[in-house]
């Protein structure tokens, strides 16, 4: 990507996260909104750099819940989604129960969770893995499903091996949607983390520690928590985007580069 | 044609009646509305109902707001943590909180005025399991529920100084429910107060009462935990409205401390579906009526005393730097006579 065409996908974002600053700042001294209900955004900015060193242990700590459940969601997902498409038993059986398992609350779900697995880091993993793998699942599934009959069957023509098949045609098919659930799953991710904290915890949080300056009236911290946690997703979010951009080159380009174009030709011959 | 006739003159006797009825309704509420009601917002300190509100349900059921000349409407906050929050925006008027969510609004710079004591002593409690041989010198390494509310934290901090202990010596622990943990062995301790935890530790353990540790045991001061609170400006804009709350509060608990069996059934059947079974409600409100009045037989009033020993104990575990004069936080001005 060149300088300028980074310059100009980066452009947008950051002014219109300036507008937001400039929104808030504005709504905030207009309309006169005291201290204690609505901090400017300075303060709230002031709250995450004057507390840090009490802050990054809990904020690294949700990141730990966020990206374990992730990767356990994203294993499930996946895993499920696979199984679901290879076997059309199994989905038609098992597909009504995971729709059921997201109509589960998952506030109560913390509780059998925590009686099961005690406080430490698992049940936190199981409420995000929770989250996580259902639109992952979907869109696996889908994924599968809408693979290119004409490519399946010139590899049946072809005589390939099923899971030949499998690797160089129908993971790559499904590969875009997979991409769609994961970035749900990555915003949503962050969402559990901190229910999961409300829910359950041992020691401090992030959740616990905005719960308390809640508690205190603070609202320059509840609004500094908000910023990190948001930063959180937003950086998981972004980060799975360059994973996307990674993992789909022939979205940016029609032709392989020429380094890879020797090992895709054996692929092709080898089918 | 002669048909049509007859429906048209049968609409009108029907919309000529109707508008008879209309009116003579809307007279005879008029003539019922002759003493306009003043509308009191109240917002409790939980997101649900539980038999803490009793004294507020009586008042509304019995008739006592009504007769005080005020009516009475209940407000949960989404938080424990959003009372104060609702007062200072005018989301309402009277805000049901404690006395330490007070000292962080007034440090906050957040103007609330606490008008009257709900209860006058401290019942928050360490609890263990029924038949526990854990004792309050055992607090050092173990795991401690704690709601995480500004109470909870600010309790736990005496508690800590008293035992010697610092933070990371004890594992507090947050959940969404504490008898299940205690019960299951996940929590070694609860913290909670006598009329919500020993209830519910009965309900759980067929009427077991929990092991306890109190007052001096674990250093805690004996003062009043919750406090009906109202806005500065409401105090000034509207004292009589306050002083007719107060005044029909008093007569509503003074009524639900002589009728317990009755008061709990006005609490159930306004509130039936608030997860609480009438037993838990039962239990609870015969533990916390005698902590509604003072050694004196009085009910609802406030001392210097009371917040300088709060203040004094914030300072002491560096929880505020500074204690403002004890009359900053309240006022007993509206608390009818006894």
């Amino acid at each position: 990507m060149t300088t300028r065409r980074l310059l100009k996908a980066v452009l947008g974002p950051i002014v219109s996260l300036i507008a937001v600053v400039a929104i808030w700042q504005a709504i905030v001294v207009w309309g006169h909104v005291p201290s204690y209900i609505a901090p400017r955004p300075l303060a709230a900015w002031q709250a995450i750099t004057q507390n840090w060193s009490t802050l990054w242990p809990l904020t690294s700590w949700t990141i730990k819940e966020t990206v374990y459940g992730f990767f356990a969601g994203v294993v499930f997902g996946i895993a499920f989604g696979v199984v679901m498409a290879k076997v059309p038993f199994l989905a038609k059986t098992v597909y009504p129960v995971l729709i059921m398992s997201q109509a589960i609350p998952i506030v109560a779900l913390a509780l059998p969770l925590v009686l099961i697995l005690g406080f430490s880091l698992m049940p936190k993993v199981v409420i995000v893995a929770w989250i996580v793998f259902f639109p992952v699942t979907v869109n696996v599934l889908d994924g599968l499903h809408n693979v290119d009959k004409d490519l399946l069957t010139l590899s049946q023509v072809l005589g390939a091996s099923k899971w030949r098949t499998f690797v160089v045609i129908e993971i790559p098919g499904a590969i875009t949607p997979l991409f769609s659930g994961l970035k749900i799953g990555a915003t949503y991710a962050v969402t559990g983390a901190i229910i999961a904290e409300l829910a359950a915890s041992s020691g401090s949080s992030l959740a616990l520690y905005q719960h308390a300056q809640a508690g205190q009236l603070n609202a320059a911290g509840v609004y500094g928590t908000t910023i990190l946690m948001t930063a959180i997703g937003m950086g998981w979010f972004l980060l799975t985007l360059g994973a996307e951009y990674l993992c789909t080159p022939w979205r940016r380009r029609s032709v392989a580069r020429r380094k890879w174009r020797g090992a895709r030709t054996i692929s092709a011959v080898s089918l | 044609m002669k048909h049509r006739i007859l429906r048209t003159a049968l609409t009108g006797v029907v919309l000529a009646s109707t508008g008879v009825i209309a009116a003579a309704t809307n007279a005879s509420a008029d003539g019922l509305g002759a003493t306009k009601l003043t509308t009191v917002n109240f917002v409790y300190d939980f997101p649900g109902p539980d038999m803490e509100l009793i004294p507020i349900v009586v008042g509304q059921d019995q008739g006592f707001y009504t007769k005080a000349g005020i009516s009475v409407k209940t407000l949960f906050p989404a938080s424990t943590s959003s009372t104060s929050a609702m007062l200072a925006t005018g989301a309402g008027d009277v805000g049901f909180i404690t006395t330490s969510d007070m000292a962080d609004a007034v440090q906050a710079k957040v103007p609330l005025l606490s008008i009257a004591n709900y209860s006058m002593t401290n019942n928050w409690t360490i609890f263990a399991k029924p038949g526990s041989k854990l004792t309050a010198a055992d607090l050092k390494g173990k795991k401690i529920f704690s709601w995480g509310d500004t109470w909870t934290n600010t309790m736990m901090s005496f508690v800590l100084k008293h035992a010697g202990l610092s933070a990371n010596q004890v594992t507090i622990v947050t959940a969404s429910n504490d008898t299940p943990l205690l019960m299951n062995g996940k929590i070694d301790f609860d913290t909670s107060t006598t009329n919500y935890a020993v209830p519910a530790i009965q309900g759980a353990d067929k009427g077991a009462t929990p092991v306890m540790f109190t007052g001096s045991q674990i250093g805690v001061p004996n003062i009043p935990i919750w406090v009906y609170a109202v806005t500065k400006a409401y105090a000034a804009a509207h004292p009589a409205t306050a002083k007719a709350f107060l005044s029909a509060t008093l007569a509503a608990t003074k009524w639900a401390i002589a009728n317990p069996a009755a008061a709990v059934n006005d609490f159930v059947k306004m509130y039936p579906t608030s997860g609480y079974t009438k037993a838990y409600s039962t239990t609870g409100w015969s533990l916390t009526i005698p902590l509604l009045k003072n050694s004196s037989g009085k009910f609802f009033t406030q001392t210097s005393a009371q917040w300088s020993t709060l203040d004094q104990g914030l300072i002491a575990t560096k929880q505020i730097k500074t204690a403002p004069a004890p009359t900053t936080y309240y006022t007993n001005a509206f608390v009818p006579a006894q």
